[in-house]
């Protein structure tokens, strides 16, 4: 029993993850059509941020924490304004390959600037500990994950359902062009998209250094590429697709976890994606794709 | 049999290729050091697989990030079958299958890379061809994960990060010139095919184009097939003059490299990816010089690891906001001497 309820929540928190990526990766396809593959250096911005924190002697972890989430929302924004803004109305492909040029830039940035070994992190240690849930022991780590990862989605809802700029965020989705029309400013737009999507992956950031504990110049890679993979299973561009589609690959990770055996560790993310692509194959837009016809204008 | 004009206008262009080539060839073999004969022959196998990566890319307009996977299973299925029995019982002793009982000679070796390649490829591809163009390249990225975690698993196989050597080093510079000549006239040839026209046509507009009667799903397939052959034909090219390898080449900074090649070149056309190649290939000679903290005018600049992968990316941004389709755009090299 206590091994079902421990590997529910590993699923859970795995699935967290990728949820809250992929969402971030969603909001900002859903408006501006931009593979966003810079994503993973965002929560690097986060794990450096950390670092710097904890070197400048905050002993209080919520600064740390903090500082993480704030650096990694204003390197998001910093970028679509300085890297993304260009290619704003232009079309996916040179969107994505601005976007990976530009990961690849931040990267061997940190690489040079700072160092391309990895930098241990000790501040946020404390969020572990083995929590006593009705005779189940589990980690409070994977419980805030999962917890956090709930309430960001459905304050993100609320926000997109019950304000006048989440309305606006969600018929940008659809119609840019008339919700310029009807007066707001598109700048602005894109400036909470990239706001959201950095909030996003700067709370994901503080759960990948509270597990990993250290930060090196590859640290959003993984848990980007999976994201990615969540995103394309859910339905490129749809919200809940990413959702969905982050928590089925964290079933399925550590469902492959639990039954390959031993001698097939290196290869779980190989048999993951395998079956992830068997389930492009079925459905090659994805679970939840968002409705178009062939040929309609965006 | 009439050719089109097409065709013969890209005859014509693929042979003017082929002479800028063989001169540059010709000039590294004569004036080039031991080092820069290395140095130029390796950029003769990126040419390759710049071609290769051309050859879907550039007509079927989907980007691929998995490309340096198919050059390593390339140089991986050649390797293995080329390499004599001794070496093998000494490298590779725990291998399963009895792959290290056996030996054959470069060519048929060669021959059974590209079909094993070629078929790996059709299998990735029946999917690949079916999502849309961004699920495609988030799939060709996973798949170059896969490859590579399979590289680095398999080290009864494969031997991981470490050499998988004794390798007969069959090809020199000129091999592989003659090579880098027969794949631009086949890229330029299919570029200018019935298949290719229309697979272009179905990137410009993909209703109107099936609404023409083209079938564009088997189009795209057989340009990714031909691709991964080819980027087979570059591993092979790779293993057979190096003599050995390791999984490291066949992954991310390699698939970076070849992208900036194209991309600064000019995915469309094949002028553009072989210019793309030697621009990028030369800049960033002097890049890594730098990179090694160099003297120079008197001043001792710091060693600057990265520097490369910034610069790069610095190409790729800035091809992307002044110029996406590339230095080239939509231009041939015939298109300087022959008229419109």
């Amino acid at each position: 029993m206590e091994y079902v309820v421990q590997q529910i929540m590993n699923a859970l928190a795995f699935g967290a993850e990728y949820a809250l990526l992929a969402l971030g990766l969603a909001i900002v396809f859903s408006i501006m059509g931009l593979v966003n593959f810079a994503h993973g250096e965002i929560i690097a911005v986060g794990g450096y941020t950390m670092v710097a924190a904890a070197a400048l002697a905050f002993k209080n972890p919520m600064i740390v924490i903090g500082a993480a989430i704030t650096a990694a929302v204003v390197a998001s924004v910093t970028l679509e304004r300085v890297a993304f803004r260009p290619v704003r109305y232009a079309d996916p492909t040179t969107g994505l390959l601005t976007a990976f040029g530009v990961s690849m830039i931040l990267q061997n940035l940190f690489l040079l600037l700072v160092s391309p070994r990895p930098i241990t992190v000790t501040s946020l240690f404390f969020l572990e500990w083995s929590i006593d849930l009705g005779g189940v022991r589990v980690s409070s780590l994977q419980l805030f994950e999962a917890l956090a990862t709930i309430v960001v989605i459905i304050l993100l809802m609320l926000f997109l359902r019950r304000t006048l700029l989440g309305l606006a965020m969600r018929a940008a989705s659809l119609d840019f062009e008339m919700v310029r029309l009807s007066g707001v400013r598109a700048n602005r737009v894109f400036a909470i998209a990239f706001m959201i999507s950095g909030l996003l992956a700067g709370i994901a950031c503080v759960f990948i250094m509270a597990r990993r504990g250290s930060v090196d110049p590859h640290l959003g890679f993984d848990p980007v590429l999976k994201a990615f993979v969540a995103c394309v299973v859910g339905g490129f561009g749809s919200l809940p697709g990413a959702v969905l589609g982050g928590f089925l690959l964290g079933a399925v990770e550590v469902a492959m976890l639990v039954m390959l055996p031993q001698s097939l560790g290196g290869m779980t993310d190989a048999f993951v994606f395998g079956i992830i692509a068997l389930l492009l194959f079925w459905r090659p837009d994805g679970l939840l794709a968002p409705r178009s016809e062939k040929g309609d204008k965006h | 049999m009439t050719l089109s004009r097409g065709i013969k206008r890209g005859f014509v262009g693929a042979a003017l290729l082929t002479i800028i080539l063989v001169i540059i060839g010709l000039i590294t073999s004569y004036f080039g050091s031991r080092y820069q004969l290395r140095l130029v022959y390796s950029t003769y196998v990126n040419l390759l697989v710049v071609l290769g990566l051309q050859v879907f890319m550039g007509n079927a307009r989907i980007t691929n990030l998995s490309h340096s996977a198919f050059m390593g299973i390339g140089a991986y299925a050649a390797a293995i079958c080329v390499t004599p029995v001794n070496i093998k019982a000494l490298s590779l002793p725990n291998a399963p299958w009895g792959l290290n009982a056996f030996s054959l000679d470069p060519l048929s070796s060669a021959l059974i890379a590209i079909v094993i390649t070629g078929t790996v490829a059709l299998l990735v591809g029946l999917m690949i061809v079916r999502l849309s163009g961004i699920g495609a390249t988030i799939v060709s990225l996973a798949f170059l994960v896969i490859v590579h975690s399979l590289f680095l698993y398999r080290t009864d196989i494969f031997k991981g990060n470490q050499a998988f050597f004794g390798i007969p080093q069959v090809f020199n510079l000129a091999s592989v010139i003659a090579l880098s000549a027969v794949v631009v006239f086949s890229v330029r040839i299919f570029r200018e095919s019935k298949w290719g026209v229309a697979l272009r046509a179905s990137a410009d507009d993909e209703v109107g184009a099936l609404s023409m009667g083209v079938e564009m799903y088997r189009l795209r397939l057989i340009a990714w097939v031909f691709s991964g052959m080819l980027l087979a034909v570059a591993g092979i090219a790779y293993a057979y003059f190096l003599g050995t390898i390791s999984a490291r080449p066949f992954y991310f900074n390699h698939v970076f490299l070849t992208l900036a090649m194209l991309i600064f070149g000019g995915m469309r056309t094949v002028t553009g990816a072989v210019l793309g190649t030697f621009v990028i290939s030369l800049g960033l000679e002097m890049v890594r010089w730098l990179e090694t903290g160099p003297v120079f005018l008197g001043i001792d600049l710091p060693e600057a690891l990265g520097l490369s992968g910034i610069a790069l990316g610095v190409v790729i941004v800035f091809t992307m906001a002044l110029r996406p389709s590339g230095i080239m755009g939509e231009h041939e090299i015939e298109d300087l001497v022959l008229k419109k």
